[in-house]
């Protein structure tokens, strides 16, 4: 069944034995992230906290829910979304059922409010109390108490259903907490240029514990003129049900376990961060962000708050961003690539980063066909986050870690092969760590003051690669078979793209690349 | 010094050797390379008291190190734990204590102290084809690999990897080093030896001495012949445990057969072709000897070479300046020694440029070095290359030479009397940075007061988690 709910979604990964539900109690200060970012640096299962020691609501707190199994970060949204054989499926083909649902979009339906399971709890005006929650200290360099895992719905121009974008909320009081708003995304453009210039608050709602569709549609790059919640119901095969906002005109998802709804109000700022980020590293300095004022709070029973420990999952480990990025960023960012007509196999983060590189699996169909992708990723949805692209063959399963380790290091030339974008031109995010305080400065509208570079790496092969493997095809699914029957799991992602035979993308060919491109370095 | 056979005992032990008895019709080869695809245990097929002899795979290296350990994997497996569970220096052995144990096999003695000890091998009737070595799928001949070939002569015993193809009862078609190759006690006529399932100290002082051509000095003077008990053979002096000895005479020199598939090592140094006619072979009882699917990723000579040249550099560098600012150097089997990676403390501003260099100096297998923070040890592997991004500014810490530099050895677009540039990735803090500008680490260390991670730890199974309690806390660390 596909999981509508973040409570189904909780449901489905206690049955497949992923989930773990804890009764004993647990702080929100410290203690729950500690225990979570443990579970994260084990591949252990996510940890449900049902008790939380907590005078306010009677909330639940749930660690990283959309953190994946180390091998296969997408095994749980692929079973959220009834994809057939989660536990076998391959990376390759989880993409391309994904971008089958996504190219299938279902208008979400408006459903009455005495039927919301986020209105069976209504705080209006001073009843609405940001602190009666308990909001998780994450790290102890942290600025504060921070909504991590969370769904803005902003106002949209062009269609009816809103826009919808991850931003964390870092609590201040009872009635205020700061959005971290950069500009160069487009809920952040919307406000930095259009309604703040107006001198007009905008309105939002900030939701926690929406369906797993709409965290992944919510995850994803979706261009102007499409909307988050169409997608949504197209992963989910159904549509997404949408309830309107007690306090302002926006429709937010019926199911959330919580909903704040509010103003980002113009030209007011408050302290953001510093916070233990996606680097893996606690970003500082302490900046201003814009001020979300809150007008009402409408919740679940018993709400459970999901949260993200922001940092954790950098190297081998796995949070629900890293995992966010690989099961839903990468096939939303490789339908994109194909869309703007890209020969695009696979678009994946690389495996050690939860945003800062990326890999793209793909052929060279012309002279200067790398530069023009690098150029139109960096231009659009890949400006802030991402530093780097590394592309590799056609075939290269950008999911299996040694594949791309061993075309950087077999095929990307110093001499040829690295090319810097506008070297000290291009904007960046502040919370990298390798600008200095000063450099990144405290811009109004949250970019660094400096700027910085941008860079690809052409890693793709000139035919001459290294042995794939050996023996004929049946000879290597009886070793197999023989090596399983010894007890040897040998379900691990394939090196290659076509080495799946669930594999339908019609791109994923062996390279075909004939070498007579020629590179141009830009150092 | 630990045998073999032992050897494979330990990994069994350690749950990290898995038995499957030798199929028909199915070549050993394609087994291992699948079990190393699947980044499972060292894998042993056996015999179950049928002719031939019984064969490991993976005994040396065989983990794939990006993949990082799952829920429910054995903790402590990292590419030279098999490796250094054979060279005796722990069951859980540190990366670094790996790569001194490696090299005190090299070190030249002033005295020697060699131990002579009774042959385990007995002599045997059999030909060299009756010793059921594996055929690779689209080969016509059985092959054995990491074998160590001895040649004697007054002076003392000089070893070098050997590998090679069995073409029928007597004569061997074997690839060596060059140098050793080169020598007059090789000529047409001279016995040489071949063993095979020697200790892991053996095997892995071949690979080393190979490939850093220091193959002119007798075994009986290194490290390795204090270490390892030994027997005179008709060639030179082999380990007296080895499983099977098989004395030969060389037949012929065929210095021109490049076709041949390669051990790793001979992409690091010159290497030759000999004809040699056995003459004599010995076998223990239920004898078992390492094999290594030529070519496939992660295989034993592949690790093999990783960790001896590792070695080798990671010593060069720290004997250079009067101190020893490298924590670890590692050459990624992974990236089949095309990048290399270094941890050490940055001395001043620019050393980063002096040590990438010097290794680009010291090596030209790689043109490419990533540089990083000593705060993050060589088992986490995937922080380093997760840092080596994050960490390294795009436009001024990816430093480039000119295209002039000769160009690299292994990637594959390394050509011969071809110039190519080298890139150094600095992924360190900048040591002119106030400590205001670097930032904490997102760790349960670093992120989380003692109090609260002793409880945690304290409480970890009584909150329902299965995984082991000696998770390391500070992962970053590992040695």
């Amino acid at each position: 069944m596909t999981a509508e709910t973040f409570r189904d979604f909780l449901r489905l990964l206690t049955d497949a034995g992923a989930a773990n539900e804890i009764q004993t109690s647990v702080s929100w200060d410290l203690e729950a992230s500690a225990i979570t970012m443990r579970a994260n640096a084990t591949d252990e299962r996510i940890p449900i906290f049902e008790t939380v020691e907590f005078e306010g609501t009677d909330a639940r707190l749930v660690g990283d829910p959309y953190r994946g199994p180390r091998a296969r970060v997408f095994e749980h949204l692929s079973r959220a979304f009834e994809l057939p054989d989660p536990a076998g499926l391959s990376g390759p083909a989880y993409y391309e059922r994904v971008i089958d649902r996504l190219a299938d979009r279902r208008e979400p339906t408006v459903v009455d409010p005495a039927t919301a399971p986020c209105k069976e709890v209504v705080r209006t005006g001073s009843a609405a109390d940001l602190l009666d929650f308990p909001w998780p200290y994450i790290h102890q360099q942290d600025g504060g108490r921070y909504a991590t895992l969370t769904t803005l719905v902003a106002p949209d121009r062009d269609g009816a259903w809103g826009r919808w974008s991850r931003h964390r909320a870092m609590i201040h009081g009872r009635s205020q907490a700061s959005l971290l708003f950069l500009a160069g995304e487009q809920l952040p453009n919307r406000y930095y240029y259009e309604f703040e210039r107006r001198g007009e608050a905008m309105p939002v709602a900030l939701t926690v514990g929406t369906p797993p569709a709409v965290t992944a549609a919510s995850e994803m790059w979706i261009p102007v003129g499409r909307q988050e919640a169409t997608f949504a119901g197209g992963l989910q095969e159904s549509p997404v049900d949408l309830v309107p906002c007690e306090t302002n005109d926006l429709r937010v998802p019926a199911s959330a376990e919580l909903v704040i709804e509010g103003r980002v109000l113009p030209d007011e700022r408050l302290d953001e961060g510093p916070f233990g980020d996606y680097f893996g590293y606690v970003n500082g300095p302490r900046r201003s962000m814009p001020a979300l004022a809150v007008d009402a709070i409408t919740h679940r029973k018993q709400p459970y708050l999901p949260f993200c420990v922001g940092g954790s999952g950098v190297g081998y480990a796995e949070n629900s961003t890293s995992s966010l990025q690989v099961a839903a960023g990468g096939p939303d960012a490789t339908l994109g690539l194909r869309a703007a007509g890209y020969d695009v196999s696979m678009a994946a983060p690389w495996p050690f980063t939860e945003r800062t590189v990326w890999v793209i699996a793909t052929d060279r169909p012309y002279a200067g066909y790398l530069h023009e992708l690098a150029n139109f990723i960096f231009t659009t949805w890949g400006m802030l986050h991402i530093d780097c692209f590394v592309f590799v063959d056609a075939d290269v399963n950008p999911l299996h870690p040694r594949a791309v380790v061993e075309a950087l290091a077999l095929h990307a030339d110093p001499a040829t092969d690295f090319h810097q974008f506008g070297v000290e031109r291009m904007p960046k995010v502040p919370l990298n760590i390798y600008q200095t305080p000063d450099e990144k400065g405290n811009a109004a509208v949250g970019t660094s003051k400096s700027k910085t570079a941008k860079a690809y790496v052409d890693a793709l092969s000139a035919g001459d690669r290294p042995t794939r493997a050996i023996g004929e095809r049946e000879d290597r699914e009886r070793a197999r078979d023989l090596l399983s029957t010894a007890g040897v799991d040998g379900a691990v992602e394939p090196h290659y793209v076509t080495d799946t035979d669930a594999n339908a993308n019609a791109n994923a060919n062996t390279s075909t690349d004939t070498g007579t491109t020629t590179h141009r370095s830009n150092r | 010094m630990t045998a073999f056979r032992n050897h494979l005992e330990f990994l069994r032990r350690t749950d990290d050797c898995c038995a499957l008895d030798r199929p028909d019709g199915l070549s050993p080869q394609v087994v291992a390379a699948e079990a190393l695809r699947a980044d499972g245990p060292a894998i042993e097929l056996t015999t179950d008291g049928r002719a031939g002899v019984e064969l490991a795979s993976g005994v040396y290296g065989g983990i794939d190190q990006t993949r990082g350990r799952t829920r429910g994997q054995p903790r402590g497996r990292y590419p030279w734990t098999r490796l250094g569970l054979g060279l005796g220096v722990d069951r859980d052995p540190a990366y670094v204590d790996v790569l001194e144990t490696l090299l005190a096999l090299g070190e030249r003695r002033a005295e020697r102290d060699v131990t002579y000890v009774e042959r385990a091998a007995a002599a045997t009737e059999l030909g060299v084809r009756e010793l059921g070595l594996p055929t690779p799928p689209d080969e016509a001949w059985p092959r054995f690999t990491l074998g160590v070939l001895s040649i004697g002569a007054d002076a003392g015993s000089y070893w070098a990897p050997i590998h090679g193809t069995i073409l029928d009862g007597r004569t061997i078609r074997a690839r060596v080093p060059e140098a050793i190759a080169a020598h007059d006690r090789l000529s047409t006529g001279a016995s040489a030896t071949i063993a095979l399932g020697v200790p892991s100290e053996a095997l892995a002082a071949a690979h080393l001495l190979a490939i850093t051509d220091r193959l002119a000095t007798p075994i009986e003077d290194r490290g390795v012949g204090a270490t390892v008990p030994l027997i005179p053979t008709a060639g030179g002096v082999v380990p007296s445990s080895a499983e099977v000895v098989i004395e030969t005479a060389v037949a012929d020199r065929q210095p021109d057969t490049r076709s041949e598939k390669r051990e790793f090592w001979e992409h690091l140094v010159p290497s030759t072709t000999l004809t040699l006619e056995a003459e004599a072979v010995f076998s223990r009882e239920d004898p078992v000897v390492p094999y290594a699917p030529l070519g496939a990723a992660l295989s034993d000579d592949l690790q093999l070479a990783a960790l001896s040249l590792s070695a080798t550099l990671c010593d060069r560098v720290n004997s250079y300046w009067g101190v020893s600012p490298v924590d670890w150097l590692l050459l990624p089997a992974e990236g089949r020694l095309g990048l290399c990676l270094v941890a050490s403390e940055i001395l001043y501003a620019g050393f980063e440029w002096q040590l990438a260099n010097l290794l680009f100096s010291l090596s030209d297998c790689f043109d490419k070095v990533i540089v990083v923070d000593t705060e993050t040890g060589p088992r986490n592997l995937g922080q380093v290359l997760g840092d080596s991004w994050v960490k390294a500014h795009p436009s001024r810490d990816w430093l480039f030479s000119e295209a002039d530099a000769p160009a690299a050895r292994l990637p594959a677009y390394g050509r011969d009397d071809e110039t190519g540039a080298r890139l150094y990735v600095d992924a360190t803090w900048d040591p002119r940075w106030k400590d205001e500008f670097i930032a904490p680490r997102v760790s349960i260390t670093d992120s989380y007061p003692p109090e609260i991670r002793a409880a945690v730890r304290d409480s970890w199974a009584e909150l329902g988690f299965e995984s082991d309690a000696a998770f390391e806390e500070a992962s970053g660390s590992g040695s």
